[in-house]
């Protein structure tokens, strides 16, 4: 028997309300965010292993004419061979200050000779200040050599009378870029011996990031640092979680009053002050000429940093011997070892995971932290935490020093985060399954 | 008058249309067991009698009537003065349902600060007296101590003095003794049986549990899918089952008079992100035809005097009808 | 709750010890001895020193010293500041550390308890994302680079009103406290709004929430009396930790604000290696970390009644 349609059959909803949507895509992996920490991350490292071998300036290399300089493209600079005392040329004397020669490291000024003045006062200002500036130096002869730490910038020059104060002459001055020998040999530039006697134009690389206070080239530092931060953000928690997986797999699997005393162990280390301990152990290592202080920071790491993973492996490997899983392997004579490879460790291992990256980010604070009150490594090795230490001294005047290492570890510290939260989302999810 | 009329509610929480279309009535003091499968919306049809619901769900109903108001009109002021005073309502969970950190005798005196604004004292005094009526021995001492303190059977009594303090027209009990021991089911269901004869209450009982029904309602509307599918008396649903959903839950629950084996019902409820055209049961129903597929049954269908289903089998040109209209 | 208590304290003072031992076996694990950093001296010079210093007698019986000590609060005097006790330079520059680390403390707690319940009430709308984002960026800037932000910003301030609205550094009055305060408490402040903001979304979505809903609780009381004071309980816990973070991060702060308080004073000993100062102040802190935890963990007694009443068997 079948009915066909019924001929009033109409829908008579209160409402239509109700819209039809598409079924909720399932949680991925990929999502956008860990797709920017991963390139992130992969970025960073390539930046610390192939940037060097692309940016060669040496890190610790010094360049005095330069010192807090901006971002600059090569440029040539004139190269001074003699910057001894100096006197005008003989002849007739300039009707108002002249400059005979200005470079960075020298100014050359002369002016006629006033009646009535017997001696004069050279002031020296940046031109785009207001005032006088510095008093530069006092003298009865009618020209000066300032080579008084000049840099590349408009200077103005005031000449006054030393006795009344009277102001008599004043001219903006912009030197030339200009190195001397010395310093030339110094960097290399100019090989010892092969001096010809005329001016010569020497190039100079450029810094596409500036650089700091003593002249070195921010690029190549923040490439050398962050290759000290990754290491040790990476092998300090390979190590400490290495170790206290054995620790508390130990404890797990021995059960009694073994696994009671090493947690009590674990407990008391657990109350040490974190960051304390860190530098007391860091002192009490100590750091020997010509060491750069990255193995004491980590064997310290090491020592405070264990215990949270030795109790997560600890519990999971009790929470496991339980299982029924577990318990029937045993049943079926499955030896010890290969119980533990064979099916303690997978499932434990997505946990370890989730603890290295979060660990991470950790670890790079930490050095971070360290290095910035100088008990980090010790120069001339370097780390983002060290040039970070370095930047803070100048950073009124040149934020640029300090932001721009923060910016890695920030950077590297977020994405580092990003990708544990995923990973952590990810076993959740995989747990939550296994438990449904 | 019935107290409650609510006819074809809907509520939907994003894509899910978890009420599609109930419809209740309850009279002053009478009881209803709503019954069904987990996840057919009993408990939001539940929360929406209280407008519970999160800010994401819509609701919708054609009426809605609670003594004489018209629900869907009443502001959340509104709202805030009936909840706990005049509708109450009983959680399924009593461990989860009572604050972990305020003490028993405050939080059934709560509502009576808030409704009655009585003093805290009055308050206590009458949370305690209830609490003795309840038949909790010490009840001035136990009003001062923690959920956590309590077995799962005393958190349930105390859950339903936090419910009937303010004595209220309407309690609507959602699964009160799914998550408690036998021993202590049969001990909650004479408490609220007691409070009913003597306060007059009037009661939607929410259960899954067939037996239950059986010794507490007076009616009975059966839910599936998001829809009341049957609607009667408690003699109607039970013995003259009208709804194959009906039919199928009844041999689905032991007999001891008459034992048989067990039949489970084959399939699985409709996805309620996209409920079916036709019938929500008709996948799973043994006795469907061709048009439960196309068109839903959404009209109730007379089987005897307030006795409802909503089947194409009960509609009156069907052929059993005819059969039945002749003899 | 007395034996609660007394289990506390007992377990803290066992702590202690552990600390002031693994400090002191560190700092004598020091290649060489303290005195081989000063210039050279003579013998006599030397020998002097080394028994002013206890350094003379074995090493068991220095350990006996350092405890007995300990236990009667002195510290000894300091290596590099001839004659100042290190119990001075605490007494000294404690107080200092200490309101700035309770006024971080609590800019934190406030921060991020309003923080989070604001992003759990709006929770995956603007509000939410937006403390979520302040966040994530919090936890991940170093305190050190938040502090040289916060300077750069005040100058910047300073010279755009033409005075000084606040100091860029040092120490004085009320307002040389806000802006080191609260970059001390910003992290924390990041930590504990992440944490209060899942367990508000738990406590929002807790059957208790909906049952006192259902009695009509509603507005004020509802936030107050069920779901602040559920939600509050696990930002409870983690506030012992937090402290702590809160004590070390101190130290750079107090560095970079030019701050003389006993953090910037163990950073200078460390750099110095001034042994008896670096032992007495990390004893110092070592021990008042511990007692903070413990009055945190018989405050969180005192909130959440499970632990109050099973004073034996609960707790942690």
């Amino acid at each position: 028997m079948e009915l066909s349609v019924f001929r009033f059959a109409r829908r008579t909803w209160a409402s239509d309300e109700l819209e039809h949507i598409a079924p909720l895509p399932l949680p991925k992996m990929a999502t956008p965010a860990v797709v920017v920490s991963t390139l992130v991350v992969i970025a960073l490292l390539l930046f610390v292993s192939v940037g060097p071998l692309l940016w060669r300036q040496d890190p610790s290399q010094q360049w005095l004419s330069q010192i807090s300089a901006g971002p600059s493209a090569p440029h040539s600079v004139r190269l001074i061979l003699n910057s001894g005392p100096w006197q005008p040329p003989a002849g007739e004397p300039p009707q108002t200050l002249m400059v005979h020669e200005a470079n960075t490291e020298f100014v050359r000024l002369q002016w006629p000779k006033l009646d009535g003045v017997k001696r004069y006062r050279v002031y020296r200002a940046s031109a785009h200040k207001a005032g006088l500036g510095l008093a530069i130096a006092e003298t009865d002869k009618p020209y000066y050599q300032d080579q008084l730490q000049l840099s590349y910038q408009i200077y103005r020059y005031t000449i006054a009378d030393a006795d009344t104060g009277l102001l008599l002459l004043a001219r903006d001055v912009r030197p030339d870029a200009a190195m001397s020998l010395f310093e030339a040999q110094l960097q290399g530039l100019v090989p010892v011996g092969k001096v010809n006697g005329r001016q010569q134009w020497l190039t100079l690389p450029g810094h596409p990031l500036g650089t700091d206070a003593l002249g070195r080239d921010i690029l190549a530092r923040l490439m050398a640092g962050g290759r000290t931060s990754l290491f040790v953000g990476v092998v300090a928690p390979l190590l400490y979680i290495t170790f206290g997986c054995i620790f508390g797999a130990i404890a797990g699997l021995a059960g009694g009053w073994v696994d009671q005393l090493a947690m009590r162990f674990v407990d008391f280390v657990v109350a040490l002050p974190f960051l304390l301990f860190m530098i007391l152990f860091r002192v009490a290592f100590g750091i020997g000429p010509g060491e750069n202080g990255i193995t004491p920071l980590i064997v310290a790491m090491l020592m405070l940093s264990w215990p949270g993973s030795a109790r997560l492996i600890r519990g999971q490997v009790l929470a496991l011997r339980s299982q029924p899983f577990v318990e029937a392997a045993k049943l079926a004579g499955v030896g010890t070892s290969r119980t533990i490879l064979r099916h303690m460790l997978p499932n434990v291992l997505p946990m370890i995971l989730v603890a290295f990256s979060f660990a991470i980010p950790q670890a790079i604070f930490t050095e971070a932290f360290l290095s910035f009150i100088g008990m980090g490594v010790s120069p001339p090795t370097t780390s983002w935490g060290a040039l970070c230490n370095d930047g803070i001294k100048t950073l009124l005047s040149h934020p640029r020093q300090l932001l721009l290492p923060a910016l890695f570890i920030s950077v590297s510290v977020l994405a580092f985060n990003l990708l544990g939260d995923a990973l952590r989302d990810a076993t959740d999810r995989r747990a939550g399954v296994a438990k449904a | 008058m019935n107290l409650l009329e609510l006819e074809r509610l809907q509520v939907s929480i994003g894509p899910v249309q978890a009420v599609r279309d109930v419809s209740l009535s309850l009279a002053p003091g009478e009881c209803r067991a709503l019954v069904g499968e987990s996840g057919c919306g009993k408990s939001v049809t539940a929360m929406s009698l209280l407008n519970l619901m999160p800010a994401a769900a819509k609701t919708n109903a054609l009426r809605w009537d609670f003594a004489g108001r018209d629900m869907r009109q009443l502001s959340e002021r509104d709202w805030r003065q009936l909840r706990g005073n005049e509708i109450a309502m009983i959680f399924q969970n009593p461990m989860t349902a009572l604050d972990p950190t305020q003490t028993i005798g405050s939080q059934i005196a709560e509502p009576l600060r808030i409704h009655k604004g009585l003093s805290k004292r009055e308050a206590l005094n009458k949370a305690i007296a209830l609490l003795e009526r309840l038949a909790i021995a010490n009840p001035a001492q136990r009003a001062g101590q923690y959920p956590f303190e309590f077995s799962g059977g005393m958190l349930q009594r105390a859950m339903i003095a936090m419910a009937v303090v303010c004595e209220p027209q309407l309690l609507i009990a959602d699964e009160p003794t799914t998550a408690l021991d036998v021993t202590v089911q049969a001990e909650v269901l004479s408490i609220l049986r007691e409070l009913r004869e003597s306060s007059g209450t009037a009661m939607l009982f929410i259960t899954h549990d067939l037996g239950v029904v059986a010794e507490i309602a007076d009616s009975v509307s059966v839910m599936y899918a998001g829809q009341t599918v049957e609607t009667g008396s408690l003699i109607d649903v039970f013995s003259h089952e009208a709804h194959p959903y009906t039919q199928a839950l009844k041999r689905a629950v032991p007999d001891m008079a008459n034992p048989q084996p067990l039949q489970a019902i084959g399939g699985t409820p409709p996805d309620l992100r996209h409920p079916p055209t036709g019938c929500g049961f008709a996948a799973r129903c043994a006795e469907r035809m061709a048009i439960c597929d196309q068109l839903p049954p959404n009209f109730a269908c007379k089987s005897r005097a307030e006795h409802y289903s909503r089947c194409w089998l009960w509609h009156p040109e069907h052929p059993a009808r005819w059969r039945e209209a002749e003899q | 709750m007395l034996k609660f208590i007394a289990k506390r304290l007992l377990s803290g003072a066992i702590t202690i010890w552990f600390i002031a031992t693994a400090t002191f076996f560190a700092m004598h694990a020091v290649p060489g001895d303290p005195l081989t950093q000063e210039k050279a001296m003579s013998p006599a010079v030397r020998s002097q020193l080394e028994a002013r210093y206890g350094l003379d007698k074995p090493l068991i019986e220095q350990y006996q010293l350092f405890l007995n000590n300990m236990l009667h609060g002195d510290f000894g005097i300091s290596f590099t500041q001839e004659n100042r006790k290190v119990n001075d330079i605490i007494r000294e520059h404690f107080p200092i550390s200490a309101i700035l680390g309770i006024t971080a403390v609590l800019i934190a707690l406030v921060g991020g308890v309003s923080a989070g319940t604001v992003a759990a009430y709006y929770r995956n709308r603007w509000p939410d994302r937006m403390v979520m984002v302040a966040v994530i960026a919090a936890i991940s800037v170093p305190g050190f680079v938040i502090a040289g932000l916060a300077q750069l910003t005040i100058v910047a301030m300073n010279n755009a009103a033409g005075k000084t609205l606040l100091p860029v550094a040092g120490w004085g009055g009320v307002n040389h406290i806000w802006v080191p305060a609260l970059v001390l408490g910003l992290g924390t402040m990041a930590y504990l709004s992440r944490i209060m903001r899942a367990s508000m979304l738990e406590v929002l979505s807790a059957d208790f929430n909906m049952a006192a809903k259902a009695k009509g609780v509603h507005g004020w009381r509802l936030f107050w009396h069920h779901q602040l004071r559920n939600a509050v309980l696990p930002v409870v816990t983690e506030l012992g930790p937090t402290i702590a973070g809160v004590t070390t991060g101190g130290f750079v702060v107090e560095l970079i604000f030019a701050i003389p308080g006993l953090g910037r004073y163990f950073v200078q000993a460390v750099q110095q290696l001034d042994y008896t100062v670096i032992m007495g102040t990390t004893v110092f802190y070592g021990a008042f970390l511990v007692l903070v935890v413990v009055v945190v963990d018989i405050s969180y007694g005192l909130i959440d009644p499970r632990i109050r009443l099973h004073s034996g068997g609960g707790g942690r």
